[in-house]
């Protein structure tokens, strides 16, 4: 057994401390809460809850199944059923599939997106349109291209 | 090569299984199963039963491991629970209390 070291295996991260990442390979399945902060991508499947202080990918060919997904910037390419509530922008890129309630700054659908449900998005008016309104504007809130 | 990726601020409470490599820097509560390579790193609490091919503990550990190639607890690891593989080391300066099986 003398021989026989441990190969410490180099950290895949950690270069730079500040910068968590945490990333579900494709093959890869969670069953149960994410929590914390740091960036999250997932490109293998989750069921859960997830909610992290970071900015959360939902890569192409991922399956979400999540009552809610709440994090800063949210970006989704794959398949999600839940809502979101992000501190940030939500977008949802080509060839995502949604369906669920949007809740962000701004939430924009690109082309090739597939989408059911509602957007709850906080704006500004430009000032020459009235300037200070502010809220949520509930329903049919114009989705950014 | 894409494995799976727990970061040092993220919590997971629930199970997490895969094919790949699974390297947890942050927390898991819960089960851990892989195929392949298990690494606990060094500031990673993980309170789980863990699976895998191969497990690298560098962190604290509560739970019970299960490994098809080898176990190895790195200085600093801490670990509690049964180990059971057919390669067991364990460093100076690791702490470790339970029982192993290296099937002999």
């Amino acid at each position: 057994m003398t021989q026989s070291r441990p190969q410490p295996r180099a950290p895949v991260h950690g270069r730079s401390p500040g910068e968590t990442e945490a990333r579900i390979a494709r093959g890869a399945r969670v069953r149960g809460r994410i929590t914390g902060h740091g960036d999250l991508v997932i490109e293998g499947q989750v069921e859960g809850d997830i909610n992290v202080r970071g900015d959360v990918t939902i890569a192409e060919g991922a399956t979400v199944h999540s009552p809610s997904v709440g994090a800063n910037a949210v970006t989704i390419a794959g398949t999600l059923e839940g809502n979101v509530a992000a501190t940030g922008a939500v977008r949802l890129a080509p060839g995502a599939r949604v369906r669920g309630d949007l809740q962000g700054t701004a939430v924009a659908i690109d082309d090739g997106a597939r989408f059911a449900g509602r957007l709850d998005c906080e704006f500004d008016l430009p000032p020459e349109l009235g300037g200070t309104s502010q809220g949520e504007t509930r329903g049919r809130a114009p989705a950014r291209r | 090569m894409a494995s799976t990726i727990i970061g040092a601020g993220i919590t997971i409470e629930g199970e997490i299984s895969t094919d790949e490599d699974v390297v947890v820097a942050g927390t898991v509560r819960g089960k851990l199963t892989a195929k392949e390579a298990v690494t606990i790193e060094h500031g990673a609490t993980v309170e789980a039963d863990v699976q895998g091919g191969s497990l690298v503990v560098g962190g604290s550990l509560t739970g019970n491991v299960t490994a098809v190639e080898r176990v190895d607890l790195q200085s600093g690891s801490r670990v509690i629970g049964n180990l059971k593989a057919a390669r067991v080391t364990i460093a100076d300066g690791a702490q470790f209390k339970g029982n192993v099986d290296m099937d002999v």
